[in-house]
């Protein structure tokens, strides 16, 4: 076990090493955004109605902190749900940035987009404590069926079984 | 003692004692109100007693005084014995005794038809001349003697007091009993040799058939001339005048006796052990063939008196003696090197001078207790100055084999043991071993005895110490158990049926069935050395000296019987509770204690110990233990670790609903992304 734990730290240091170079995770990181970017002059309405719409996404992953952001993934797939049927109207239909527009100003567009970015919310919000009780009910069966054994033990050992060996 | 022996040695005015009589061995009535004062010894009395399947037959029982060890092993011998000079020992046992209320070793002994031949030794009697002594009481008492030699035991007990007239015609001589005390115990210090005379009463010991010859001839002589010829000593002027002019001048004086028996007393009476007569010598005296009397060596006297206490001593031996018997006035002057010088100029023996100087030179100069070191010193000097007389050490004096008879006489009147345990622990048997001039494969023997005694005292657990050397001493003594109660119990065969018979009595129930006494009996007794046994008796931990006694008891039982000992093995049981609590698992002790009554009432010790110290059981069960014991533990590490780590797990528990979460934001994504495609494409 010393043994694992100490790779990892190594391969946690080699990262941070590789990290503070700045070397491959950074020039990844530019090489897609400027792919992005060029994309945008040929699907700019999806873009625009992507970047409108998504808000609550790009709010809820700014807006976490610590090393593992999750909320971004919880909002931002109910914000997609909520924005993907008017997505595909728009590819289906007219694709221009004044359709994205005029979709835009639709409130049921931002209606459905922001709600459903909200259920996110609340399901973000809500699965941790639900998970948190189921936790600890297991836990306390846990320690309960182990007392259990416990007294079984001492019935058919008697008290002396409590002493360490 | 001996002085008290000789007061004794007449008849006992006996008391009747009115009470119900004693049975011996179912057959033997001893009669309590009919005592026979004419018949008992100094230290036994005498009672009528009779045979149930013979009713005509004439015996007697003797009564042994309880405190003092009788002669077991010569019962044994002796028992069922026609010979021509011993009265017929006819039977022999351990017997409840109405008028003492306890178990007494009783000797049951055909009546003698004539009367004592001489009832004290200051009466006399008639005596029997020249022509008749030799068919009449030299004949019957060597024929005696012989047919004791060939059983590889010693009278001890041949004096005139002690000769009966078998016969109302007075043809017919024979000698008493010589069993119901220890050897010589109760013999006059006129029938003893120097040596034996020098020693406790209690402590003169088995001897030799030369000690028999000598007492022999001292009987010659009272009978011959009818009286005791030293009467008017008393015992330490006689034993003076025994050392300083020998033993024949002494008892002899100036008495004129035929030259025939002249040659016969010089060669009985010799105070040579060496020279003295043997059996053969006698037979060829009986058969005619005369010798020239043997010439009494008398030790060299000094050219001039050695003063101590008052006195001055002319010879070794004859200092010797008083030194002994006054063991602190005694040192002083061989410290001083009074003794070397006397020895050296006024003995002109420079040899034991020069023994003596590097003796006295080894106690000044060597470390530890001066005081010890002085009587051991003194111990010494005494062994150089007479090398046959019997260990002697702060006034206690005794023969070898005669120091396990007065360490039982001592013991059982609750004395103070404490000089016999220093004898032991320092190891003066073995001065006295080291002095003899000749090997004796008897000594080495003893010797080596002395050295396991040693040991014995130096583990004071039960089954050893004091208590062990008795037993070791004393192969015929009865368990002294209080345990036991009045029960006389010899071998180790009768020590079960006896603890069986008092299972009932007792009244402490936590008391177990062993005790110091019993258990160096049986470590004494037992053929097998049982001595690892006896050290798990005195485990503090219960269980454990349980099983080590009920191993021990289940081996006797077993190889000793009986079959079924109910009484002890309800004893027993009824302490098995720690050794059942050994085991760990409830389920097998409940298993066990229902087992236990069952075997109970079988009344077997094997089976009790089988059950208890089965030691697959035992392992099984330890192990399975353990077992238990690593669970306990490690559901109690669990426990710990769940309720301990509440702070982690509340983390844990965050982290892991908000991935569900997210997992459950890109399903619904995923799902929806499905369901529009599916929508817009059909």
């Amino acid at each position: 076990m010393a043994k694992k734990v100490s790779a990892v730290k190594q391969a946690q240091a080699q990262a941070a090493a590789k990290a503070k170079k700045g070397g491959g995770g950074g020039a990844n990181k530019i090489v897609v955004l400027m792919i992005l970017a060029a994309l945008i002059p040929f699907s700019l309405p999806t873009v625009t109605l992507l970047f409108f719409c998504g808000l609550p996404t790009l709010g809820a992953w700014a807006g976490e902190k610590g090393k593992h952001k999750y909320a971004w993934l919880c909002v931002g797939g109910l914000n997609f749900a909520g924005i993907i049927p008017y997505l595909f109207d728009l590819w289906f239909g007219v694709h221009t940035l004044d359709e994205a527009f005029n979709m835009l100003s639709e409130a049921s567009v931002l209606l459905w987009a922001y709600g459903a970015s909200a259920i996110g919310w609340v399901l973000y919000m809500g699965t941790p404590p639900i998970v948190k009780s189921w936790l600890a009910f297991t836990n306390d069966r846990r320690v309960s069926a182990l007392k259990s054994a416990q007294k079984r033990l001492i019935e058919e050992w008697g008290p002396e079984v409590t002493k360490k060996g | 003692m001996a002085e008290a022996a000789e007061a004794n040695d007449g008849v006992k005015e006996s008391v009747a004692v009115a009470g119900p009589p004693g049975v011996l061995r179912d057959r033997y009535t001893i009669r309590s109100n009919q005592p026979i004062p004419e018949l008992s010894t100094p230290n036994a009395e005498a009672f009528v007693a009779e045979d149930k399947r013979d009713t005509n037959r004439q015996l007697y029982a003797l009564i042994c005084r309880p405190e003092l060890p009788p002669r077991v092993n010569v019962m044994r011998a002796l028992k069922g014995l026609q010979a021509p000079g011993l009265v017929q020992l006819v039977e022999w046992g351990a017997m409840n005794w109405p008028p003492l209320g306890r178990q007494c070793m009783t000797v049951v002994y055909e009546r003698p038809v004539g009367k004592r031949m001489m009832t004290s030794l200051r009466q006399e009697f008639r005596r029997i001349d020249e022509y008749d002594i030799g068919r009449k009481v030299i004949e019957p008492l060597m024929a005696a003697i012989k047919e004791l030699t060939n059983r590889g035991i010693t009278h001890r007990a041949i004096r005139a007091t002690n000769l009966f007239y078998m016969d109302d015609a007075g043809e017919r001589l024979a000698l008493g009993d010589c069993v119901s005390t220890p050897p010589a115990f109760d013999q006059p210090l006129v029938f003893e040799s120097v040596e034996a005379g020098m020693a406790n009463p209690v402590a003169r010991g088995s001897g030799t058939y030369s000690d028999d010859l000598y007492a022999l001839g001292v009987t010659i002589i009272f009978v011959y001339l009818g009286r005791n010829p030293v009467a008017h000593m008393d015992e330490e002027t006689l034993l003076k005048m025994k050392i300083q002019q020998g033993s024949y001048a002494t008892l002899v004086g100036d008495e004129r006796l035929p030259l025939a028996l002249v040659e016969l007393l010089r060669g009985l009476l010799c105070d040579d052990p060496d020279q003295r007569w043997n059996i053969e010598a006698l037979d060829l005296w009986l058969s005619g063939r005369r010798l020239s009397p043997l010439q009494q060596r008398v030790e060299k006297r000094a050219a001039r008196g050695f003063p101590f206490n008052g006195k001055e001593y002319f010879n070794c031996r004859e200092l010797a003696q008083a030194m002994a018997r006054n063991w602190e006035a005694a040192i002083p002057p061989i410290l001083e090197g009074k003794l070397e010088l006397w020895l050296r100029r006024a003995v002109e023996d420079k040899d034991r001078a020069q023994v003596v100087s590097d003796v006295v030179r080894m106690a000044l100069t060597g470390s530890g207790d001066k005081r010890s070191a002085s009587d051991l010193m003194l111990c010494k000097v005494l062994n150089i100055l007479d090398p046959t007389a019997p260990i002697r050490y702060k006034g206690f004096n005794a023969m070898p084999d005669g120091f396990g008879s007065a360490l039982a006489a001592v013991m059982a009147q609750k004395g103070d043991t404490r000089l016999l345990v220093e004898i032991i622990l320092r190891e003066v048997p073995r001065l006295w071993f080291e002095a003899r001039h000749s090997y004796l494969p008897d000594n080495s023997l003893m010797e080596g005895n002395f050295r396991e005694l040693k040991g014995y005292l130096s583990q004071t657990g039960m089954g050893f110490g004091l208590e062990r050397c008795l037993y070791e001493l004393n192969d015929a003594l009865p368990c002294q158990s209080p345990l036991l109660g009045e029960d006389y119990v010899v071998e180790l065969k009768e020590l079960l049926p006896a603890l069986n018979a008092v299972a009932a009595k007792r009244s402490d129930p936590k008391q177990l069935p062993v005790d110091r006494h019993i258990a160096a009996f049986m470590g004494a007794r037992a053929r097998s050395d049982i001595d690892r046994n006896l050290t798990g008796l005195n485990d503090p931990e219960p269980s454990k000296s349980l099983v080590a006694l009920l191993n021990m008891y289940a081996v006797f039982q077993y190889r000793l019987g009986p079959e079924s000992l109910p009484g002890l093995t309800a004893w027993c049981g009824a302490l098995a509770g720690p050794v059942v609590g050994a085991f760990h698992s409830r389920d097998r002790r409940k298993e066990l204690e229902k087992e236990l009554p069952k075997i109970i009432r079988r009344g077997s010790i094997v089976e009790i110990y089988n059950l208890l110290e089965n030691q697959e059981s035992r392992d099984k069960d330890h192990n399975e233990f353990a077992w238990a014991q690593a669970q306990y533990q490690a559901a109690e590490d669990e426990i710990r670790r769940v309720q301990t780590d509440m702070d982690e797990r509340h983390d844990e528990g965050d982290r892991a609903g908000r991935q569900a979460a997210a997992v459950i934001g890109i399903l619904i994504a995923m799902i929806t992304t499905t369901i529009v495609v599916i929508l817009k494409v059909w």
